[in-house]
């Protein structure tokens, strides 16, 4: 008999971690947009007011969707079916040029 | 784990299509650890946005703004930006070496990055001594 510590992991302790990786990440969007809009407000009322109604509820969005993801590949693991694609990940890296944008925005306002 | 299977109408209804025509389905654990690759790049790219936002606040705070602090800050955001982009077209160039079984591509913005922020570094020392905080 072998001992426990020897096996592999589970994969579903891989989708977990991946799962709080991607609730961190859509944490620090939330975190790095209000500090963006906390500062812009002192110049542009309407920048602020974009990047809260715009940018907030795509960083929520990102979570929501990250936890549907984290479903899907837990369900695809024990039946060899394809874990989730690249339309995510593309979509939280496109989120961030938003947010860089602002930050750029922000900058060449001062 | 290792599903070898490769099915056409399948990998169509996956974006993007040009990475899931090719090869067959790698290891899950490999994907996952992608990803995970993949999300930290782009915390690493909002936290440098994040200190370019800061410097320029710093300048706000003082009430003096000059031609460093705003190169900083614009590079900092420039460094973020990049990457962004740089963060997603190395999650596509890695899946597809597993899915095709090649080796994996070598992190070519990492030692940019590691330069980039020790001038950054250097600027801010600078920036310290001439004008405080």
């Amino acid at each position: 008999m072998t001992s426990r510590w020897h096996e592999p992991e589970s994969p579903g302790l891989q989708v977990e971690r991946t799962t709080l990786a991607w609730l961190r990440t859509s944490l620090a969007f939330v975190v790095g947009l209000l500090l963006i809009v906390r500062f812009v407000a002192h110049h542009s009322a309407l920048l602020a007011a974009i990047g809260i109604t715009v940018a907030l509820p795509a960083a929520l969005l990102v979570a929501a969707l990250a936890a549907r993801r984290f479903r899907h590949s837990l369900w695809s693991l024990p039946t060899h079916d394809t874990l989730p694609d690249g339309a995510l990940p593309a979509g939280v890296a496109a989120l961030g040029l938003v947010v860089g944008s602002c930050g750029v925005a922000y900058v060449l306002l001062n | 784990m290792d599903s070898q299977r490769h099915e056409p109408d399948r990998a169509d209804r996956r974006w993007p299509r040009r990475l899931y025509r090719q090869g067959v389905e790698p290891d899950a654990r490999f994907t996952l650890a992608n990803e995970r690759t993949f999300l930290a790049w782009l915390r690493t790219s909002l936290a440098l946005m994040a200190a370019g936002v800061a410097v320029e606040a710093l300048a706000a705070a003082t009430g003096g703004s000059n031609v460093l602090r705003t190169i900083l800050a614009l590079a900092l955001l420039g460094a973020g930006i990049l990457c962004s982009i740089g963060a997603f077209a190395r999650w596509f160039a890695t899946e597809l070496a597993l899915r095709t079984g090649r080796p994996l591509p070598a992190p070519r913005l990492a030692p940019v990055l590691g330069v980039g922020l020790a001038v950054v570094g250097a600027a801010t020392c600078v920036l310290l001594l001439t004008y405080g905080v």
